[in-house]
């Protein structure tokens, strides 16, 4: 696919030149797409700039975010809750400031499927770019990548896993578009805001702090003190999932859970997916010494009980300045990675040993290629599909093990939610009528585990047919079984 | 290179395994910012002179490689040290002893149904693939094992304890009255000869020991039952359309013959780690299994012990699991070297 190969071949930009029809439909379709979310795009790279700037020491530019971030929100977004909201009110004959004057359960339920539609949207904009790219600018007829694809096409299982965890990445990302309520007026300051409700005893439209619903509003199990998946409470708020032991609005608390595991798990991956692979890089060029130090060191860290390891480094670490960033995120994927990376670099060690003894290696070796260029040329393409099947298995491990450790009450700080907090606060009332507090949750992360799991088969199975025999499988198997949390 | 010479380097590989995954220990407890003293004393009182007599008295005063090969020594010479704050002046071996069997008795419980029902459902699912029957075992495998080990014991402890109001049946008087959570009684353990000599009062014993641990058990054993089942289907599905058993089923080899002497035996190659792999799964999950149904075992005993701060009982406990999985890996190794002629043969 590097086009340098043939002497006649010209430039994709030219090629692009010469028929630029494709390109320009395709671009043309994402430009809409984008435009009808350019509010949360922009707001987006506010907040990321915002992020830099204030790790820039000195503060520079004070004013500069603000009204950045402001602009952003005053950009009308498609999916917004302002463009479609859902908090309105009963005032005794219909309904008040939602969508079209629905009941607020339906204006919900329109911008949920308006997300989803757009999400899915967006994916096909995505693969139809491919798919032009492989009809009008490739050169090849056929590649071997081709074949990965096609084969995960006819791959159901691993489609379906795909799809789960497609639907849950959006739930994370659309996080704040998609709940009923926003976790600042729901959840952290619940006494600042407040929301309107029709009074059925007085006949009137009444006021009350957000707080004040909550308190009355949780589930707690016995008699009145219950709201249950898909109802209104007293205060004309709908729940899709129930509320909260303290009244909270579960699908709120539950999307921002989703938001910080997933990005817990996918960062953890990512980082040790790196130090695995650039480690398995050189043990494998070099073997011998660095071979064997890297291999006791990895036994040693697999060597302690990776759930306890979690444990211990988890305490120690919880009242040092490292547990401030981002409510603890960045301190336990630190722990995560240091627990981690052993399991996949041993995953990987047996395909990139392979790679460095075949011919080319020797070949790039003799005209005195620098030992960087072979690792990151010839030998890393072939070692990375097996990296991605590993990592897809790992996620749904994490996300039990970061949910099992703040079960334990460990972990991420409260009040930011966390899905194994929301476990151990329902479990008194799983055999009551409030059965939904842990339930849900507990589903939801078999769910996406599943589907991490279902998606790592069909990544396995696309990538290597061959490969779903005995002993390798094995190793994803004990993978994909997590911490034991 | 032979398969014992192979075995014998992976022996020897394990003794630095074991002295650097202590030293890890080490680094994490003495190195990191938790200050025992404070734990000991309670907070805010981390300075000040009875701090710091406690620091000299617990030899944290002392230079820090000292301090690491005191720790070493007395680790290798099983020297455990005593607690600090969990069980103050109690000796670590003392502790373990009393926490541990309740452990053991988890532990052995769910390898068993792991292995007694995951193996069986695999092999069966693989003798008959692509059948309903194949498509549900795997299925709830599969999300059997995605179920989060502590949620799924929340689930079971809510339901058994209303098991009357909730199914009409009611775990707690079946059989044998016995509570939902808090740990077995395991009395029986001390006199197993009472087993015999006085079997009217020891069997119901044992049996409400085994009752009790059963629900536990079962969600600790879920992930590796989930694992076996999976890996146990694709062996005998691989073995099933490999040469060699077509060539016996063609010179005649009865049905029976061949799937107990052709195809279970090569099938349980690749279920070596699985097996030996539950020890990972096993200690790590019993820590919070143990928190849900309230067992003081093991896991209990270490977490309770990190996050009170106290040092060396958790030293300790660490590196005694640090044996284990290091000697569980020897096992697995060892059987590989025994079961599986092609061992060594391979470099990877």
């Amino acid at each position: 696919m590097s086009n340098t190969q043939q002497v006649d071949e010209v430039p994709l930009t030219q090629r692009i030149r010469e028929n630029p029809r494709p390109l320009a439909v395709w671009l043309a379709m994402g430009a809409v797409l984008i435009a009808l979310e350019f509010g949360a795009v922009f707001g987006f790279a506010a907040d990321l700039l915002s992020v830099v700037i204030s790790l820039i020491p000195g503060n520079p530019l004070p004013g500069v975010v603000s009204f950045l971030e402001s602009l952003g929100s005053s950009i009308p977004t498609l999916l917004s809750r302002e463009t479609i909201p859902n908090q309105g009110y009963f005032n005794g004959s219909g309904y008040e400031n939602t969508f079209l004057g629905l009941e607020p359960m339906l204006a919900w339920l329109v911008r949920v499927v308006l997300v989803y539609l757009y999400a899915f949207l967006f994916l096909g904009w995505v693969w139809n770019g491919y798919v032009r790219f492989r009809r009008h600018y490739r050169y090849a007829d056929w590649t071997p990548r081709d074949d990965v694809v096609d084969r995960l096409r006819s791959h159901q299982w691993g489609q379906f896993g795909l799809i789960v965890v497609f639907l849950f990445v959006i739930l994370a990302v659309f996080a704040p578009a998609l709940g009923p309520t926003t976790v600042e007026a729901n959840i952290l300051n619940p006494y600042s805001h407040t929301v309107q409700f029709w009074n059925a005893d007085a006949g009137a439209v009444q006021e009350v702090t957000v707080g004040q619903a909550n308190l009355q509003s949780g589930s707690q199990g016995s008699g009145t003190q219950n709201v249950g998946p898909w109802t209104y409470d007293d205060f004309g708020r709908f729940h899709p999932f129930g509320t909260t032991t303290n009244g909270k609005d579960m699908f709120t608390f539950l999307a921002t859970g989703a938001r910080i595991s997933l990005s817990i798990a996918i960062s953890t991956m990512v980082i040790s997916g790196f130090i695995a692979l650039a480690l398995a890089m050189v043990t494998a060029y070099y073997k011998g010494l660095a071979d064997l130090l890297v291999v006791v060191s990895s036994d040693s860290i697999q060597a302690l009980p990776q759930l306890m390891l979690l444990i211990l480094l988890m305490v120690v670490f919880n009242q040092t300045w490292l547990s401030e960033f981002y409510d603890g995120a960045l301190l336990m994927v630190m722990i995560f990675v240091f627990g981690y990376w052993p399991f996949l670099w041993r995953a990987i060690r047996g395909p990139a040993l392979q790679i460095a003894e075949e011919e080319w290696i020797d070949a790039a070796k003799s005209f005195g290629q620098r030992p960087w260029v072979i690792m990151k040329k010839h030998m890393a393409p072939y070692v990375l599909g097996y990296l991605l099947i590993y990592t897809s298995m790992s996620l749904g491990g994490i996300i039990i093990a970061v949910a099992g450790l703040s079960y334990l009450g460990l972990g991420i700080n409260p009040p930011t939610p966390e899905w194994g907090r929301i476990i151990s606060d329902g479990q008194p009332y799983v055999a009551t009528q409030s059965w939904h507090i842990s339930l849900i949750p507990g589903i939801l992360i078999t769910l996406i585990v599943t589907g991490f799991n279902a998606m790592g088969d069909g990544i396995r199975d696309a990538i290597d047919p061959k490969s779903a025999k005995g002993e390798g499988d094995g190793n994803t198997e004990a993978v994909a079984g997590g911490s034991g949390a | 290179m032979s398969r014992w010479q192979y075995f014998l380097r992976r022996l020897l590989l394990s003794i630095p395994v074991v002295i650097f995954g202590t030293t890890i220990t080490f680094m994490i407890i003495r190195l990191g910012p938790l200050d025992p003293a404070a734990a000991i004393l309670g907070p805010g009182q981390a300075s000040g002179p009875r701090a710091e007599e406690l620091r000299r008295q617990l030899g944290l005063t002392q230079p820090l490689w000292e301090q690491y090969f005191d720790f070493m020594l007395d680790m290798v010479t099983f020297n455990l040290g005593n607690s600090w704050v969990i069980s103050s002046g109690t000796p670590a071996y003392e502790l373990i002893l009393i926490y541990a069997p309740r452990t053991i008795w988890l532990g052995f419980w769910s390898v068993l149904i792991a292995l007694f029902v995951g193996i069986p459902l695999g092999f069966y699912a693989g003798l008959n693939p692509n059948t309903f029957s194949d498509y549900t075992a795997s299925f709830g495998g599969i999300v059997w094992r995605a179920m989060p080990n502590f949620w799924l014991a929340i689930i079971l402890v809510s339901v058994l304890s209303q098991s009357e109001q909730l199914i009409g049946w009611d775990w707690k008087t079946w059989l044998i009255t016995t509570p939902v959570v808090t740990p077995p009684r395991l009395g029986f353990m001390t006199e197993p000869l009472a087993l015999i000599t006085n079997p009217s009062e020891s069997w119901p014993q044992l049996l409400g020991a085994i009752k009790q641990i059963a629900p536990a058990a079962i969600v600790l054993g879920s992930s590796s039952m989930g694992n076996e089942m999976r890996i146990g289907r694709t062996a005998v599905l691989e073995t099933i359309n490999s040469n060699y058993v077509e060539t016996a089923k063609a010179k005649g080899v009865s049905n029976r013959t061949l799937v107990w002497k052709h195809v279970f035996r090569n099938a349980l190659i690749p279920l070596v780690p699985i097996i030996t792999g539950e020890a990972f799964l096993l200690i790590g999950g019993s820590v919070l299994v143990e928190t849900v149904f309230a067992i003081n075992g093991i896991g209990y005993l270490f977490f309770q012990a990190a996050i009170q701060g106290d040092l060396p009982l958790v030293g300790s406990l660490m590196f005694i699991f640090i044996l284990i999985l290091v000697g569980t890996n020897i096992l697995q190794d060892f059987l590989y070297t025994v079961i599986d002629p092609r061992v060594g043969y391979d470099e990877s």
